[in-house]
């Protein structure tokens, strides 16, 4: 009833355009401006004087309640920005210089780090509402730290107690993780697993990452772990990871009891002890393998307790795993870890000269010792049967000059002639079970000898008189036999094999008394790792007649005669030129008497 | 004086081959199991050489063991079966080269074509012929290729026992060697039988040496 319309013709008074507030005075019938749907009031202008008053009033009644309403709206960002009073205008004086790619620190060590922040990165994270001092609480704009820490990790570490002020120790700890992380002197900075400034939301990140990716979360950063003093590195390069072998596999296929949700903290008591225990992973796939190195010396060799024995990760990497090929080249092949001197004398090697020729099938270490189930080397015993895998025709071509080929390679390893003169050889009395044929066992060789192995216990050398006796004692009841081999003094130098033109081809290297093939000589039973047990024999067991039994198969014309039989030949010919000498003689001195009796009875 | 003759040119040429043989291979032997005391050859020419005439004389004594065997003269070289006989003729031959030589009694034995050998002689060269040559060869073609004959090695004791024989029989051969030759100079004249070992006859009953 108040109501008026724009265009419509009105009577005097006082009317207020509801949309732009204007005063119309209308003294006589007029029409009203505007269109048909702009609304006006007629109201006296006095009117201001009560309205006014009114009006304030009610929007007092409703001041409270839009307080209210503020407050619910803001206040969980309110809490934590309680010290962002100025956000904007402070960060940006930081980004100022930090939002400049390259900016780095150095530290007292001469270690620099990279100060570049991005700021589009930072305000998407679960911290992206704080400003810089939120953390950095110690720099202001008056306030900015040099380079007054030693070192980076110094650095985080100092930073990781602002992470502390909002994180409380009870929801840290509730990570087991956290838990035996943080209790260690050497504990890992907050930003090695959660960064810096892109900081991660761990649990809401969990659901979108593959269980690799989760895992690499913490892993690719610079984390250790310390094993009774012992730093330890947890770092997984994810480069190193795809250009592995196993670049398709997942953290949890070899790592089966880690899951997103399951994360144990197994202890060991050394680093060695979690490298070893880790390797078991590998026989859930690579179970032909892991037989092999059952039988191996290293795996010996770890059973007695010796932990630098290699396992799966020494050789390959634990997750650079790399290719197949790749250990057999002489860049490549982990061998040369352990065995400097070994390796450093197979590439002096005709066979190392040859690979490095690019010659792919010359025979590298796992070509003779075999990749998993390595053997021990045995001096004892020829390698023959190895090298004969690639030299099939070597005993035809030995035939066209050595008379007694197969003997010789009975008797006499490859090793012993194809490795220069220069290095010493040994003679090795080689003990074996005359039943199985197999090396005898020290323990057996022991139990045989009863009462009678003081000859071996003493360490002096075993003179052949004891050899024989060792011998009678040991086939008492048993079947033991002696069998004898020529070959080098030191088996590393079989890897300073040469090329055949160097080798020991002239026949009095051996088949001479003098030889210097023969001046030490060793008695070899297997110790229960499989490797050799060697007594120190005396050299001149070899001639002794006390040998003929026992080295009954073992003979050098020449190199090992019987000494007794010297004497007795040199008897023997003295006899034998003693009867024309004694008869002659006496046939002299008595030619008158018979001249005398011939006279007499051709007088008579 | 008489003449005999007493040595077949087949026998004759067996004997040098014979002793040309075992020259060579006495030295040859002693090279190889000398290395280090002299140096005639070298070991590999040694080792060649003796297998070498160790086959001569293989092929040798198969000349002489047919020659005998066909013609049946192969009693010369066995001893009288009747002990009694023997003895005394062993005793009797023993007296002669004991004392007998000396003060210029005759010899009681005088060689024929079919009684070759005096009763000392015979049991020399039996066993010689019989026994240790034959052991002599087979020892020697065992080490020629041990490893071939590598299970009758083993029977016999091992290659140390096969060797100890045969170096022992090249001992005993050698000494009686300078024996043999001694004796071949007991004829009369003292070269009477030497020159019977190449034309056949002997010209005297003497101590015929033979072989």
């Amino acid at each position: 009833m108040f109501s008026y319309f724009g265009g419509r013709t009105v009577g005097k008074g006082t009317y207020w355009n509801l949309s732009s507030g204007e005063r119309f005075d209308v003294n006589e019938n007029a029409a009203l401006p505007g269109a048909p749907g702009e609304r006006y009031v007629k109201l006296p202008a006095g009117s201001v004087f009560i309205c006014g008053p009114l009006a304030g009033f009610a929007f007092a009644l409703v001041i409270p309640f839009l307080f209210l309403f503020i407050t619910i709206m803001l206040l969980p960002r309110t809490v934590h920005a309680s010290n962002s009073a100025a956000p904007g205008d402070e960060a940006q004086a930081c980004l100022n210089c930090h939002a400049t790619p390259g900016m780095t620190m150095t530290f007292k060590d001469m270690t620099s780090m990279d100060l570049h922040v991005d700021e589009s990165h930072f305000r998407n994270t679960v911290h992206g509402f704080l400003t810089c001092t939120g953390c950095h609480s110690d720099v202001s704009l008056d306030t900015h730290p040099q380079a007054q820490y030693a070192n980076k990790q110094q650095f985080l570490l100092h930073l990781a107690g602002a992470c502390r002020t909002c994180h409380a120790d009870g929801q840290i700890m509730a990570n087991p993780l956290h838990q035996r992380a943080i209790t260690r002197a050497n504990a890992p900075p907050c930003s090695e697993c959660h960064g810096s400034h892109a900081i991660r939301n761990v649990p809401a990140r969990k659901e979108k990452l593959s269980s690799t990716q989760y895992c690499l979360t913490c892993h690719q950063q610079h984390l250790s772990t310390s094993i009774n003093g012992e730093s330890v590195s947890l770092t997984v390069s994810e480069e190193g990871l795809r250009g592995s072998v196993h670049s398709r596999h997942g953290c949890t296929d070899c790592h089966t009891s880690y899951t997103k949700t399951a994360h144990p903290t197994p202890e060991f008591s050394s680093a060695r002890e979690l490298a070893i225990t880790a390797s078991e992973a590998c026989k859930r796939c690579h179970l032909d393998k892991a037989i092999q190195h059952n039988g191996s010396i290293h795996k010996a060799m770890l059973v007695q307790g010796n932990t630098k024995a290699p396992v799966c990760s020494d050789c390959h990497g634990a997750h650079r795993v790399g290719p197949h090929a790749l250990a057999e080249t002489l860049s490549g092949v982990p061998c040369k870890k352990c065995h400097q001197d070994i390796f450093a004398a197979y590439e002096g090697s005709v066979h190392g000269i040859a690979r490095k020729d690019g010659k792919g099938q010359a025979p590298i270490c796992s070509t003779c010792h075999f990749a998993h189930g390595v053997q021990p080397a045995m001096a004892s015993r020829s390698p023959k049967d190895l090298c004969m895998t690639c030299h099939a025709q070597v005993a035809a071509k030995h035939e066209q000059w050595l008379p007694n080929t197969l003997a010789h390679f009975d008797a006499v390893a490859c090793t012993a002639c194809h490795v220069p003169a220069g290095f010493k050889r040994n003679i090795y009395l080689r003990v074996t079970d005359g039943s199985s044929g197999l090396m005898l066992s020290d323990t057996v060789m022991r139990a045989l000898l009863g009462t009678g192995k003081a000859a071996v216990a003493g360490g002096k050398k075993i003179t052949p008189d004891q050899l024989w006796s060792l011998y009678r004692n040991m086939n008492n009841g048993h079947t033991v036999a002696m069998t004898g081999m020529v070959n080098l003094n030191n088996q590393q130098n079989a890897h300073h094999l040469a090329p055949k033109m160097l080798a020991v081809r002239q026949c009095d290297y051996c088949h001479s008394a003098n030889s210097a093939f023969f001046q030490s000589v060793s008695m070899a039973v297997a110790k229960p790792d499989g490797t050799e047990k060697l007594y120190t024999v005396d050299s001149a067991a070899l001639g002794s007649v006390f040998a003929m039994l026992p080295l009954n198969q073992f003979y050098v014309i020449g190199g090992t005669r019987l000494r007794i039989m010297d004497y007795l030949g040199a008897a023997m010919i003295l006899g034998g030129i003693a009867v024309p000498v004694v008869h002659g003689t006496f046939r002299v001195l008595t030619a008158r008497l018979r001249r005398q009796r011939q006279r007499h009875s051709e007088g008579g | 004086m008489q003449r005999t003759y007493l040595h077949a040119m087949p026998v004759r040429v067996w004997h040098w081959v014979n002793a040309a043989s075992f020259f060579v291979l006495i030295v040859t032997g002693a090279q190889i199991r000398y290395r280090e005391a002299f140096d005639l050859m070298s070991f590999r020419s040694a080792v060649d050489l003796h297998n070498l005439f160790g086959f001569v004389l293989l092929g040798n004594f198969l000349v002489w063991a047919i020659y005998y065997l066909a013609t049946g003269r192969l009693k010369v070289y066995i001893p009288d079966p009747n002990l009694k006989n023997f003895v005394i003729g062993t005793l009797k031959q023993a007296r002669y080269y004991g004392y007998g030589i000396f003060v210029g009694e005759p010899n009681p034995h005088h060689a024929s074509p079919d009684h070759k050998f005096n009763p000392m002689q015979q049991v020399a060269y039996f066993n010689i012929m019989l026994l240790f040559l034959p052991l002599q060869i087979v020892s020697g073609i065992l080490m020629w290729d041990i490893k071939r004959f590598a299970m009758i090695i083993g029977m016999a004791g091992g290659i140390k026992v096969i060797d100890a024989v045969h170096v022992f029989l090249t001992l005993f051969f050698t000494a009686f060697l300078f024996v043999h030759i001694y004796l071949a100079t007991l004829g009369h004249p003292w070269t009477a039988h030497l020159k019977a070992m190449f034309t056949g006859y002997e010209d005297e009953p003497g101590d015929a040496p033979t072989h």
